[in-house]
């Protein structure tokens, strides 16, 4: 068991008295220019047509912007770990986040990729009993804060899914969990096949 | 009372896939490699001729919103009482529970977080003591120490009021609950006499046959150790209450999805003995509504009832007796609901604090929203998940998708 202290909002009485004064304010939208900007870093890896530039970093373009945001944020809590994101998420703000997140899902998607037939087939068979399609959507592209799988890189995938069938990435709500559990590794090369086979 | 961890998942997964006896009787073989997956939790039991499919849950609330972009201003209140923002910062901060000091501890389902609330000199500070835990939902007071129920332990930091900036690694009181992720998250409660934690087992899944240690609440003997079962049939409740004078445990039950939008409704239930009592899960819910599937061949006469039906899908949570002396006289004995809202009803209903009030006879005789705005066309901001009556007598509403507390209080 870690202490850590190092979330500390401290509320004071002067903040409610300006509070009736920024009510009315929203939180600023996503800004996506604001947000291209902001994502300068992201793009060494990411690339800046969010197609990345290697196979195991993931392709962010037409990514659902929630879905960039919630792997951000748990980044940034260190619940998810890996490719050095802690770092790089931990001094974003919610609304850094929400900008490159903007940014990203505005990019044209990535190309499908090619793959062997039979595999694909098979992908596209289990994907069915697995019940990815009621979560990840009918193409797999993704919506709300689940992630697009359409166009991936097939090697990213295979490793998400192998470290979440193993638990170490993290599960938000165990629903990956149960879903990855009963999959061979074979099964989940087919299964990354099959969804970097889709448009 | 014990748990086979790993035969309860299994027994779970073979339930769900419709196998209730075939599950039972191979839960002792090697787990073959399934043929067909079970679909997510919140997926089964849906049917295509059914409710709209394009319905699927919200995104859970894992930040928190800044505190100058809570829009404090559109939450309503009847006349004469006032809402404000009372603490912010605190990632899908959820289940409260307030110490003799006044500090109020908050837990959380998505974020792993405990939080603390300290008020001093007007000022008030969130400390997070503890992080990386599993699903710490629950939080219970008692005795200085404070009382943690994760998805499938109870754990406990001793004398937790004199260490907030230093916590001590927690003791782990209990370690034998299932770990089923579907409804694994716990709401807990302190029985009057400060014996015994209450707390829910959900069902593991939508609408199954569960296993008999789950759709249940159960009681921890703090001195004990031991497990019982209080009542059956219960799919999950998120929220708990002991009504004062009848030292009776009141609770909220969470009705099953995809039979209908408008049905079953959730509940509001009272434990009128000790034990025995069965709500009904999976065969009946509401106390009428006999299962589409698995009410074949049963009655609801079989069971116990509700008191109150509470509308379908509202996502009743977190519910607390008032019992305190600044609201209004009529409001004394009332009770308090939070409504989380609806994910899979096309008009989408509750994200609201509701008030119940019961007659001379301790039935609930009137239910009416107290604490709305959180909905605006449909679309919401923040979802209401817990209430926590202070020592003052005003009232604390959590909301785990803006990551914010608030009160409510009467006059001045």
């Amino acid at each position: 068991m870690k202490l850590v202290m190092n979330t500390k909002a401290i509320l004071g009485v002067a903040f409610f008295t300006t509070l009736s004064l920024s009510a009315a304010s929203h939180a600023a939208p996503p800004d996506a220019l604001a947000g291209k900007v902001k994502a300068q870093t992201c793009f060494a890896c990411h690339g800046e047509d969010g197609i990345s530039v290697s196979s195991e970093i993931p392709n962010l373009a037409a990514q659902p912007a929630l879905s960039i945001t919630y792997q951000l944020i748990q980044f940034r809590g260190q619940q998810r770990k890996g490719g050095a994101m802690e770092a790089l998420a931990a001094p974003l703000s919610d609304q850094d986040m929400r900008d490159i997140a903007a940014y990203f899902t505005s990019l044209p998607p990535p190309p499908a990729k090619s793959g062997n037939a039979d595999q694909i087939a098979k992908g596209q068979q289990i994907s069915s009993t697995q019940y990815c399609n009621s979560c990840h959507g009918p193409q797999l592209q993704g919506q709300k804060h689940i992630a697009r799988l359409a166009g991936q890189s097939k090697e990213y995938l295979v490793t998400q899914l192998k470290n979440i069938r193993s638990g170490t990435r993290i599960d938000m709500d165990g629903t990956m969990g149960s879903a990855a559990r009963g999959l061979s590794d074979d099964d989940i090369d087919a299964l990354a096949t099959y969804a970097a086979s889709l448009k | 009372m014990k748990f086979n961890k790993k035969n309860s998942a299994l027994d779970a997964l073979m339930l769900a896939a419709g196998m209730a006896v075939v599950g039972l009787a191979c839960a002792q073989a090697p787990a073959p490699a399934p043929a067909s997956a079970i679909p997510p939790t919140w997926a089964q039991g849906r049917t295509a001729d059914g409710m709209n499919p394009s319905l699927a849950p919200n995104p859970p609330g894992i930040s928190a919103m800044p505190a100058d972009e809570i829009p404090v201003s559109k939450l309503k209140v009847p006349a004469g009482f006032k809402v404000e923002l009372w603490a912010s910062g605190m990632p899908n901060g959820r289940s409260m529970t307030e110490s003799p000091s006044g500090t109020v501890y908050v837990g959380t389902r998505f974020t792993g977080n405990v939080y603390a609330v300290v008020t001093k000199d007007g000022k008030r500070e969130v400390k997070t003591i503890a992080k990386g835990l599993h699903r710490p939902n629950g939080v219970v007071f008692t005795n200085g120490s404070l009382y943690v129920a994760e998805l499938s332990r109870i754990i406990r930091y001793d004398n937790i009021e004199k260490n907030l900036d230093n916590p001590p690694a927690p003791v782990v009181v209990f370690d034998a609950l299932p770990k089923d992720e579907p409804h694994g998250w716990k709401f807990m409660t302190l029985s009057p006499d400060g014996q015994y934690l209450y707390f829910q087992i959900g069902t593991p899944a939508n609408i199954v046959v569960p296993p008999y240690t789950h759709a249940t609440i159960v009681r921890l003997n703090l001195k004990t150790n031991i497990l019982e079962t209080v009542a059956t049939g219960v799919r999950n409740s998120v929220g708990m209450d002991f009504q004062k004078g009848t030292k009776e445990l009141w609770f909220t039950n969470n009705g099953r999805d995809w039979a209908d939008e408008n049905l079953p409704n959730d509940t509001l239930n009272r434990l009128a003995r000790p034990k025995g009592m069965n709500f009904g899960y999976p065969f009946c819910h509401q106390g009428d509504f006999l299962d589409p599937e698995f009410g074949k061949g049963r009655s609801c006469d079989e069971f116990d009832k509700p008191e109150m039906k509470l509308g379908a899908h509202v996502a009743a949570l977190g519910m607390r007796f008032y019992n305190g002396n600044m609201f209004p006289a009529e409001y004394k004995g009332n009770i308090f609901i939070a409504e989380h809202g609806s994910w899979n009803k096309s008009k989408k209903s509750g994200y609201q604090v509701v008030r119940v009030v019961l007659d001379s006879k301790n039935k609930p005789v009137k239910l009416e929203p107290f604490l709305t705005g959180w909905l605006e066309d449909d679309k919401f901001w923040g979802r209401p998940v817990d209430v926590q009556m202070l020592k003052d007598g005003s009232m604390l509403v959590s909301d785990d998708e803006t990551g914010a507390i608030f009160r409510v209080s009467y006059g001045k």
